[in-house]
């Protein structure tokens, strides 16, 4: 697996994060949040699972973007205003101490894998975790009704 | 040689990111952002996690798909809701929802 292909892609994610997070103007934020997803997609390729990579950009990286900019559109948000220092203060300290706990991690031994390609996924996909896989489409479903019924313009 | 080291450290700082965003975002549509990069980062460490740990079941790439399918649910319904606000309210500024009542 190639360092400099992990520098770069995770260069590019959190650049991107950090524009989607701190931006003021919500759709260059919404622009950096699509491109952040496509950049995760680049990592799945790197852990040999390209199968992940395709269900990431089809669906975070294309059609969640495209949503987010139809309801920014929709409800004429253009900016954000700045929240209230406290605010700030309460977040940065909550992100120092979550990276806090990464040092437990950063000793983890070395070691090589083998990929898994995306039929041997498929056919796990379809028979160890077939129950899951008929669960999240029952939720999807109940999601897509939801939205439908949550969304309706009222009659008055 | 990329270690399951770098990926999760890669997964936290962009947990870290996001979690940052949700809490000084104060627009509901820029908090729902910040959600999907908290369960981005989930994913990324479920996925990493399967391919280094579990080369026999990969358990955890079929669970970071699981993530993305409950992402893309929670974002429709959020989205609705959102639309919801606005309608009532003219605004998708958090500190506008200040009581439950429609």
């Amino acid at each position: 697996m190639s360092v400099l292909g992990f520098a770069v892609l995770a260069g590019l994610v959190l650049a991107g994060a950090l524009v989607a997070v701190l931006s003021e103007n919500i759709v260059h934020a919404a622009v950096a949040l699509a491109f952040t997803f496509f950049f995760v997609a680049g990592l799945y390729v790197l852990l040999g699972s390209p199968l992940l990579a395709v269900i990431q950009f089809a669906v975070n990286a294309a059609a969640i973007p495209i949503l987010t900019l139809f309801i920014i559109m929709t409800t004429q948000s253009r900016r954000v205003r700045p929240a209230a220092g406290v605010f700030y203060l309460v977040a940065g300290v909550l992100a120092v101490v979550f990276l806090a706990g990464l040092w437990a991690y950063l000793g983890a031994p070395q070691e090589a894998f083998q990929p898994l390609g995306p039929e041997g996924l498929g056919v796990r996909l379809l028979t160890v975790t077939l129950l899951p896989f008929e669960v999240a489409s029952v939720l999807l479903l109940l999601a897509m009704v939801g939205a439908v019924v949550l969304a309706r313009r009222r009659e008055a | 040689m990329i270690t399951l080291g770098h990926f999760l450290a890669l997964s936290a700082v962009l947990f870290a990111i996001g979690l940052f965003g949700v809490i000084t975002r104060r627009n509901l549509i820029a908090v729902l952002m910040s959600v999907e990069i908290l369960l981005n980062a989930a994913a990324i460490a479920f996925a990493a996690t399967a391919a280094y740990k579990d080369p026999v079941f990969f358990s955890g790439q079929l669970f970071a798909l699981f993530i993305m399918v409950v992402a893309a649910a929670e974002l429709s319904i959020g989205f609705a809701i959102l639309l919801n606000v606005f309608r009532h309210t003219g605004s998708a500024a958090t500190d506008v929802v200040e009581e439950m009542r429609g």
